[in-house]
């Protein structure tokens, strides 16, 4: 029994072969939803991302690695892309900030980015993660405060990561 | 014990969601193709993103204006975890003009009430 155990063992050993595995490292930077957005319905005529309304706030995480290379810019929403048809105005707000950083020295993203229109942008200066929480609502009825009809929202956040 | 922990590790591995977008390289480099003036640079994508099987790539300029190329497809299906390399083709005459090359993932619309994350990675010709 221990001959036939020890003949296993050789035959096994004999067979082994090596397998190699191959890696590239190359600078990226990799856009990731780490939590999908939903909006509550606090009222009849708004739909919010704010947690204390019954909404959830979008993530999106950045991972860079490589310093000073890159620059995000999200986008929060002015539309839906699913949604009833709507008759009448919708007014949208958001916001866009900095949730989360992987590093000490990514502390002044949100002071240093730069707004415009529904867009803010980030220079991702320091190799690591960082999380963006956006904000959005919409309110229905152009300051008139009209219900929205029933029916399922959505609407689309826009992230980029571009290389400088 | 190890039993216990073991399922845990699994049940945590399985319960977190990759969803993500990357395209290599950051800065790729144009080189010579089959054909007489047209260069050629070859991508790399990765879809690590559930919700998204299609992405859209395009060229444009430093001012963000579309620059005409030619690579087997401009929309391409790419399944979840999936992998591809593709090459892009420019005129000679274009080259310095081109600046960035993107990928952009196009969503399907959905009944669901989440909201919807589109996103797009520039690369950049140095």
């Amino acid at each position: 029994m221990k001959k036939i155990a020890l003949a296993l063992l050789i035959a096994g050993t004999a067979q082994a072969a090596e397998i190699p595995i191959v890696g590239t490292v190359q600078s990226r930077c990799v856009i990731n939803t780490d939590t999908a957005g939903v909006y509550g319905n606090p009222n009849a005529y708004t739909l919010t991302t704010t947690p204390a309304d019954g909404g959830v706030l979008p993530v999106v995480r950045y991972d860079v690695s490589l310093a000073d290379a890159y620059k995000a810019k999200i986008t929060y929403p002015t539309s839906f892309s699913t949604s009833p048809s709507l008759s009448d105005m919708v007014t949208w707000t958001g916001s866009v900030t900095v949730q989360e950083v992987s590093n000490v020295n990514m502390a002044d993203y949100d002071t240093d980015a730069v707004t415009y229109d529904q867009t803010k942008e980030y220079d991702l200066t320091v190799t690591g993660t960082t999380w963006f929480k956006v904000a959005s609502s919409a309110t229905y009825g152009g300051g008139g405060n009209k219900a929205f009809p029933g029916g399922t929202y959505r609407a689309m956040v826009v992230a980029e990561c571009i290389a400088k | 014990m190890i039993k216990t922990l073991l399922v845990l590790l699994l049940f945590s591995a399985l319960s977190e969601r990759v969803e993500a977008h990357e395209m290599v390289p950051t800065y790729p480099q144009w080189g010579p193709s089959h054909v007489q003036g047209v260069l050629k640079t070859q991508m790399e994508m990765f879809n690590k993103r559930q919700d998204v099987e299609y992405y859209e790539v395009g060229v444009f300029d430093k001012d963000w204006k579309a620059v005409p190329f030619v690579s087997s497809y401009k929309l391409f299906r790419l399944k979840y975890l999936g992998h591809v390399k593709f090459d892009i083709y420019v005129r000679a005459d274009d080259v310095d003009r081109a600046e960035y090359v993107c990928s952009k993932s196009k969503l399907r619309g959905g009944s669901s009430a989440e909201t919807m994350l589109s996103s797009r990675i520039c690369s950049r010709f140095k």
